[in-house]
């Protein structure tokens, strides 16, 4: 029972965040709806066991099933690696105007004429073309 | 090759390129050409593996290996029949010709580009390759987060906020099937494929749980109505990106809707009509949809959410006919629609733009590339005696065949909005009059007016186009290959007991 | 491979076909005839090189090769054997590619070839000078795709040649101009649509009767007729038809057809082409042909377009619309008499598309001409050209005589047989007689327009004084099959063995009266004489005719068609948006709405509630519930962005404390240095954005509500409905008892990642390796735009941070220590928590340490200053794919463990392999800092030289 509220309440509050402006709330979001999804992984194993699985502590059928556990500890360090990136994703997209602008462009035709072409000659310094334009800034 | 050494390989594929861009994390960014030929190599060798797997598998059986040597049921299950066997072999031949692609658009300079492709082709293989709904948890992410990274390789603004759309996507779609994957661990206490054979068709809560991982594949793969973050983010990366995505990304989700609906829902009739509805809406809209983008890499997009619904039809048949359909769909289509995204690139790649509002008269500058992207756009249209043709007749006949005259019907009528679609490329870009691309406007931007598109630049999609010519002309043998490959999901006994040896 | 005696032996086999056979000619011809086509095709280019437009003479050359290997074969049809021959292509599908000659076949044939060869004997004077390799090439195609059609014995590969003809007109009337493509397109997309019409014919046809091989459906129609599928079938193959043979309402696409080249026109749009759907119909005679529905359709509408073609064309001004009108007026003839099936009207059928082709294509080559020579096509331009070009006036004379049926011609042989096939129509009593009064009625007309073309041209006084007589080798292309007509009138006895057998293969077993020329005093000679009257008549009011005609309202040709295709493009436009939405947001709403929408349906679905399961709630649970829920809430509103930080740091701790309780002890320990690590990113990241989360607005924030509330209710009962309702799994059950004696560890869960679920660690160490070389790609490329100008970075610590020498020391002690903790950790994850992962964030936290003290990875401490990014991730990496393929060398399954002996102490691989993730992890979290963390000094020289590094580790 407790484990369900909690989860209710984290994916609650991680929906919100996420249908949020923004890539930091977003983020902050995906890491609440984390939490409720390994809640979900160690639940899975059953909570009338709760017995640390450290062999010889305990009769093991006292044990926790240790499968989820490795589950959510794998699940854990993927969140945490993607989590960081969108951090840094957000962070380097500071001021980019998508960031706040939320109506729809008027389509294609509109698309920045500056349309990319990426480094033609092999060897050519890749970045060349793809500099933004100045002044995007905060 | 004897079969007992078969299983050994199984673990290659996702091995191999693992290690290769590893490799070349450590490698100097200068010795370019090293790490060229490294990559081929891997991927070449992946490739070897891929034909051994689909020439061991003909049979209709399927090979297993007990990842680390433990127990059955314990051990992460690496299995292959022929429906893997071939999508990883479709997939490296894919991954063979994007390479080469980036090399000759240059995308390769971009640093950490080529290991970071290595590793999204393993992460692919592995989630083709794997028994075990965690670890494919794991190799979609193995496939996902390169991705994200090659998004916004170049650093473009406008990839930044393309790779935030993206990022959050997929991390919903991640979370969700981690979800339905705690659900079914909750209910069966098991996420091995093998021991949940037929378990969503026995019980009812876990037709539900398995039905979250089904709607997050199913955003993976595009589907309408949550199709749009495909053309949002696909049309801001580079060309070389595009043409990897096309051919990886979206393939794994509708891999696992085959499979998951094949192993664990046994292909229940009750939830047929569902699949094929998506399927049907997906095919419709992404096709009528691709009429109105204004640039030919923006078309090829929709039409490629089109598509995906033409597979998905397959799925939603579940007969013999269809399945074969679906499946020989698949592995034409990746192969046409890299020839056609490549066309594309190498387009803007040279001349700046694939807008077709700023294109025309193609046909008399660039006649190569008018007959691939003639050949592709046949191709996907389905006109005879191409690829896509033996494809759609494939899915009309299993429509048909099976009773479902709406999908039959729709299933021919949705190639009309694709010619549709294709003629509006055409006139715009290759017919028209030369004057609407200005030649000179380009001139002031670059020295283009005197560039070619670079041979080095046509040659993949060529080679792959080409490819789609002789699976129509040629059809039978690929034809009977997805045949086996539709009777492992008929019947999944075969990959089961791979995957479950008792 | 090869059958050659298919012919016998399928027919022999086959009860249901009684006719005498025997193969006198070489099957395997049949496939030749199709190759040599293509190698025509193929060698087109080489040609032109050094012939230019003259090599249409060679083509010409060809066809009648073609001709003439085929003769013997065509030779034996009369006595009605049947040439077959087959080649494996779809088994798989039961679809075999058969090519099959019969009469219907013959007569076809030799049009495609003989017209063919005039056509391309005509072009090299038409064209002007130069290569003109795509047209010949795709001249060339097309004949060879038409070719296939007439002789597809398996409906599978008459469409496929259909489609082929409908693309290769699609391409030669869309290369000529500017203005073609429009043409071209709605060209296409009629005869496309109508294309996928007959290929749901054709695959309903397969599905109902078991196979594609024609001759075996057409022997037994009762498989057909007896089936469900009789009308859908019937309808998509008239359909099918119609739309090539621009019939009603279909037709739009033909008269916009004549953008394209003289040749094109005379060849694919009057004379061959548009011919398939004739033949489609005809094929399809022995099925249909008694069905009174069937004939009833075709007589209607074949007969309201030959008169609505024959009115339009009497309109025109332009020749060539007026051929073009006129090319639909007669083919609407051709399907109502094909539409009456009996004898008589099919041996019209046959005659009328002999003749039709031979008179048609003459007046297009002649226009042709006189538009070169004149340079104009327009009755009122034109005038007296007699006078200039009597040979040329001549020709257009027996044409035009030949169409308007006047004798001696042979177009005055085939209308009346036309008027006495469509008086035997019977659909009703009446009907007979109204047909052939339509028939007359489109007759008169035709007479009239006929007039008209020649009139327009070349009577009057001469206008265009300077022009003359073009060279022989331009008129002789039409002058042939002028005379033919003319021959071929008194003559048309040498044409009854073909069309006779050609009826038979339409109606086999009936009796075929032959044609002849001089029928007596028959009623049809009659109706034939008062046509020319009446026609005649016309002829002298002509001009009041033409005012009424002019009057008539009209809409310009497929106007319909091009509002219907810019609605498409308008709807397609209006598709497009949800897709060019900037932000996430607009992407993952959909997502969330329809995981509520199938999460409540399936609850809905459900009969119950979910019910708790006994026993998993424990009193501990409830305070830090409660911790939970306040802290959570909390996060999600704030406002300000670091109180959502410290809120989230909160909401993290409470759930590892919560893990702790659930009894996973590695799980909340990870799960504690993960929080501390996100936070320290997250509060890098978010110092250089504005202090407060942007405002949301109400109504919005509103819904938003709803949706989240909704689906965490949904979470929360599937909680409730899919845990703990089940004993411990068999798997977890196996590890508690056999972990310690399979791998030698006591902690359970660190044995199966380093142990039996190493796969899944490794692949979640690449994700890390990936995410940390993501990082410092991301980070370089804004820094190089952080560059002077957009906000610059102050290297060093956050502003959060004070006085620096206390941590720089307290950091100089407790770097060694953490660094010792963290080995320490690392060796006895194995029977305690700890492990590679953790023990390398516990490094980790040494680093960050270090940059908070020192503003740069390391400060003084050597260890952790080497430290970078790439080669921590590739090494480790390298290090676990080692260790595990090592497994594959050994022939054991991938990442089996073992022993080895470092330095003589025995190292479990699983040992080497921790060490591997413990390298990623590590790399990743220097990444961070050094990235996230302000991009030191080091970082901030490196802009200087905008050149790539070899290095992207960080710090050189």
């Amino acid at each position: 029972m407790s484990t369900a509220i909690a989860v209710g309440v984290l994916v609650a509050a991680g929906t919100y965040l996420i249908l949020q402006r923004g890539l930091v709330r977003i983020a902050f979001g995906f890491i609440l709806l984390g939490h409720a999804v390994n809640l979900v992984l160690v639940a899975s194993g059953g909570l009338q066991r709760r017995g640390a699985p450290f062999i010889g502590q305990r009769p093991t059928d006292e044990m926790a099933d240790p499968l989820p556990q490795a589950f959510v500890l794998t699940a854990i360090v993927i969140t945490f690696g993607i989590t960081v990136y969108l951090l840094a994703l957000a962070r380097a997209s500071v001021g980019s105007t998508e960031e706040q602008a939320d109506e729809p462009s008027t389509g294609p035709a509109t698309a920045p004429p500056a349309d990319d072409a990426p480094p033609a000659a092999p060897g050519g310094n890749p970045g060349r073309d793809d500099r933004p334009p100045r002044g995007g800034a905060a | 090759m004897s079969s007992a050494l078969v299983p050994a390989l199984l673990a290659l594929p996702l091995a191999i390129p693992l290690l290769a861009g590893a490799v070349l994390v450590l490698l100097p960014a200068r010795l370019r050409w090293t790490s060229r030929v490294l990559a081929m190599v891997a991927t070449g060798m992946v490739l070897a593996v891929g034909v051994v797997l689909v020439a061991t598998t003909r049979d209709g059986g399927a090979v297993g290996q007990r990842v680390g040597d433990w127990p059955a049921g314990i051990a992460i299950m690496l299995a292959a029949d022929q429906f893997s066997a071939l999508l990883v072999t479709v997939t490296a031949v894919l991954v063979l010709g994007g390479l080469l692609f980036a090399f000759a658009t240059g995308d390769d300079a971009r640093r950490m580009f080529t290991p970071l492709v290595l590793v999204l082709s393993a992460g692919v293989y592995g989630a083709y390759l794997t028994g075990d709904l965690f670890n494919l948890f794991v190799f979609i992410e193995v496939m996902l987060v390169p991705s994200y990274v090659l998004v916004v390789l170049s650093g473009a603004r406008r990839r930044l906020s393309a790779g935030g759309v993206y990022l959050t996507v997929s991390l919903l779609t991640s979370t969700m099937f981690l979800a339905g994957l705690g659900l079914i661990y909750g209910l069966a206490g098991t996420v091995n494929l093998g021991e949940l054979a037929g378990a969503a068709s026995r019980s009812d809560a876990l037709a539900v749980a398995t039905g979250v991982l089904l709607v997050a594949m199913g955003i993976k793969a595009a589907v309408v109505p949550v199709h749009t973050w495909l053309p949002r983010v696909y049309r801001e990366v580079t060309p070389a990106v595009v043409v990897l995505f096309s051919g990886l990304l979206t393939k794994v989700g509708v891999y696992v809707i085959f499979r998951l609906y094949a192993v664990m829902y046994d292909g229940d009739p009750r939830w047929r009509w569902l699949l094929l509805t998506v399927a049907l809406v997906t095919l419709l809209v992404g096709a009528a949809t691709s009429l109105g983008d204004r640039s030919i890499r923006g078309v090829l997009l929709y039409s490629m959410v089109s598509h995906i619904g033409f597979m998905l039809v397959g799925v939603g048949l579940f007969t013999e006919a269809g399945l074969t359909a679906g499946v020989f769909y698949l592995l034409q289509y990746v192969l046409v629609k890299a020839a056609l995204l490549m066309c594309a690139g190498a387009v803007q790649t040279t001349y700046g733009t694939d807008r077709l509002d700023r294109l025309g008269g193609l046909v008399s500058r660039e006649p190569l590339l008018a007959t691939t992207f003639m050949v592709g756009a046949l191709s996907l249209i389905g006109i005879p005696p191409l690829a896509g043709f033996v494809g759609k007749l494939a899915l009309a006949r299993g429509a048909f065949g099976d009773g479902q005259w709406w999908t039959g019907g729709l299933v021919v009528a949705g190639s009309l909005l694709t010619l549709l679609a294709m003629v509006h490329v055409w006139n715009q870009a290759f017919w028209g009059h030369d004057g609407e691309l200005t030649w000179a406007e380009v001139e002031e931007g670059g020295t283009v007016s005197v560039t070619k598109i670079r041979r080095t630049l046509l040659a993949p999609a060529v080679g792959l186009a080409s490819g789609g010519l002789v699976l129509g002309v040629a059809a039978q043998p690929v034809l009977a290959l997805a045949g086996v490959a539709a009777g492992n999901l008929l019947d999944p006994a075969g990959y089961v007991t791979a995957v479950m040896p008792r | 491979m090869v059958a050659l005696a298919a012919a016998v032996g399928r027919e022999e086999g086959d009860a249901h076909d009684d006719r005498p056979v025997g193969v006198r000619a070489e099957p395997m011809i049949l496939f030749g005839v199709l190759v040599g086509m293509g190698g025509l095709a193929a060698v087109v280019p080489v040609i032109t090189r050094w012939l230019g437009r003259d090599t249409g003479y060679v083509l010409a050359a060809g066809f009648l090769a073609l001709i003439g290997v085929l003769t013997p074969a065509v030779a034996t049809v009369p006595d009605q054997d049947v040439i077959e021959a087959e080649l494996p292509w779809l088994p798989i599908f039961g679809v075999t590619a058969t090519v099959r000659l019969d009469g219907l076949s013959a007569v076809f044939v030799l049009l495609v070839l003989g017209v063919g060869a005039l056509i391309m004997a005509y072009c090299p004077r038409y064209l002007s000078v130069g290569r003109h390799t795509r047209t010949y090439v795709l001249l060339t195609l097309f004949a060879a795709a038409m070719l296939g059609l007439v002789l597809a014995a398996d409906l599978v590969l008459l469409f496929v040649f259909w489609e082929l003809t409908t693309i290769a007109s699609f391409f030669l009337i869309g290369g000529s101009g500017a203005h073609s493509a429009r043409a071209a397109t709605r060209a296409l997309v009629i005869t496309f649509g109508g294309g996928l019409a007959l290929l749901a014919a054709v695959v309903l046809i397969i599905v109902e009767t078991g196979t594609s091989y024609l001759p075996d459906i057409l022997a037994q129609p009762e498989l057909i007729l007896d089936s469900p599928m009789i009308w859908p079938v019937g309808l998509l193959l008239v359909l099918a038809a119609f739309t090539k043979s621009a019939q009603l309402p279909f037709h739009a696409w033909l008269p916009g057809a004549m953008v394209a080249i003289t040749p094109v026109s005379a060849y694919l749009h009057a004379a061959t082409m548009v011919k398939a759907g004739i033949y489609l119909l005809m094929r399809f005679t022995p099925v249909y042909g008694g069905q009174v529905a069937w004939q009833a359709g075709l007589l209607i509408i074949g007969l309201a377009t030959a008169i609505f073609g024959a009115a339009l064309a009497l309109r025109q001004h332009d020749l060539k619309a007026l051929l073009a009108y006129s090319t639909v007026s007669q083919l609407g003839l051709l399907v109502a008499v094909t539409g009456v099936g009996t004898p008589h009207a099919l041996t019209a059928a046959v005659a009328h598309t002999v003749a039709h082709a031979l008179y048609k294509a003459t007046l297009f080559m002649l226009v042709g001409i006189i538009d070169r020579e004149a340079g104009s096509r327009d009755v009122r331009e034109l005038s007296g050209l007699r006078r200039v070009m009597p040979v040329t006036a001549f020709l257009t004379a027996l044409a035009a005589l030949s169409m308007a049926g006047v004798p001696p011609m042979i177009g005055f042989v085939s209308k009346e047989s036309l008027f006495q096939g469509l008086g035997e129509a019977d659909v009703t009593s009446w009907a007979g007689p109204v047909a052939a009064g339509a028939g007359v009625a489109a007759s008169i007309l035709t007479f009239a327009y006929s007039v008209r073309i020649f009139r327009g041209a070349f009577a009057g006084p001469l206008m265009q004084r300077q022009l003359y007589e073009p060279h022989w080798q331009f008129l002789a292309p039409a002058a042939v099959p002028a005379v033919a007509g003319l021959v071929l009138g008194p003559g048309v006895a040498v044409l009854n063995p073909l069309t006779i057998s050609a009826v038979l293969d339409m109606a086999p077993g009936v009796v075929v009266p032959p044609l002849v020329f001089w029928h007596g005093l028959s009623p049809e000679l009659f109706l034939s004489a008062f046509t020319i009257a009446a026609g005649l008549l016309l002829f002298t009011v002509r001009g009041r005719m033409d005012r009424l005609l002019q009057a008539a309202p009209s809409t310009p040709e497929g106007m319909l068609f091009d509002r219907g295709f810019a609605g498409a493009h308008r709807l397609a436009g209006w598709l497009t948006r949800p897709g060019d939405a900037r932000t996430p947001v607009s992407h993952l709403t959909g997502p969330v709405v329809g995981l509520v929408g199938l999460a409540v349906g399936a609850l809905v679905a459900a009969d119950r509630l979910p019910t708790p399961a006994p026993g998993t709630s424990r009193a501990l649970d409830w305070p830090v519930l409660v911790l939970l829920v306040v802290a959570t809430i909390g996060a999600a509103l704030a406002r300000r962005v670091l109180l959502a930080l410290i809120l989230l740091g909160l909401v993290g701790i409470t759930v590892s404390a919560w893990f702790a309780l659930a009894g996973a002890p590695d799980v909340a320990l990870t799960l504690l240095l993960v929080e501390v690590l996100t936070a320290v990113a997250a509060v890098l990241a978010v110092r250089v954005m504005p202090d407060r989360f942007p405002a949301v607005p109400r109504r919005r924030s509103v819904v938003t509500a709803g949706l989240a509330t909704v689906l965490g209710l949904v979470a929360a009962g599937g909680t409730l409905a899919f845990t703990g309702h089940r004993d411990r799994s068999r798997a977890g059950t196996y590890f508690l008892q056999f972990a310690e004696e399979e791998t030698g560890g006591h902690n359970v869960v660190n044995t199966l990642l380093v142990g039996f679920r190493a796969l899944d660690t490794l692949g979640e160490t690449t994700v890390l390796g990936v995410a940390a070389l993501g990082l410092v790609l991301l980070l370089r490329e804004t820094a190089r735009r952080d560059l002077p100008g957009d906000d610059p970075i102050v290297p060093g610590p956050p502003r959060q941070v004070s006085n620096r020498a206390v941590f720089q020391v307290t950091y100089r002690v407790l770097a060694p220590a953490m660094l010792t903790l963290s080995v320490y950790l690392f060796f006895r994850g194995h029977y305690a928590p700890g492990g590679g992962f953790i023990a390398a964030l516990v490094a980790g936290i040494a680093v960050t340490f270090g940059w908070i003290a020192h503003g740069r990875v390391g400060g003084r401490v050597p260890i952790i200053r080497s430290l970078r990014a790439a080669p921590l991730v590739g090494g480790g990496l390298v290090l676990c794919l080692l260790v595990g393929l090592s497994a594959s060398l050994r022939g054991e399954p991938f990442l089996t463990p073992t022993y080895t002996y470092l330095a003589g102490l025995p190292v479990s691989t699983s040992t080497l392999f921790d060490l591997g993730v413990y390298l990623v992890v590590l790399g990743l979290v220097v990444a961070v800092v050094d990235r996230l963390g302000g991009l030191g000094p080091a970082v901030a020289h490196r802009f200087t030289r905008p050149v790539e590094p070899a290095n992207a580790g960080g710090a050189p």
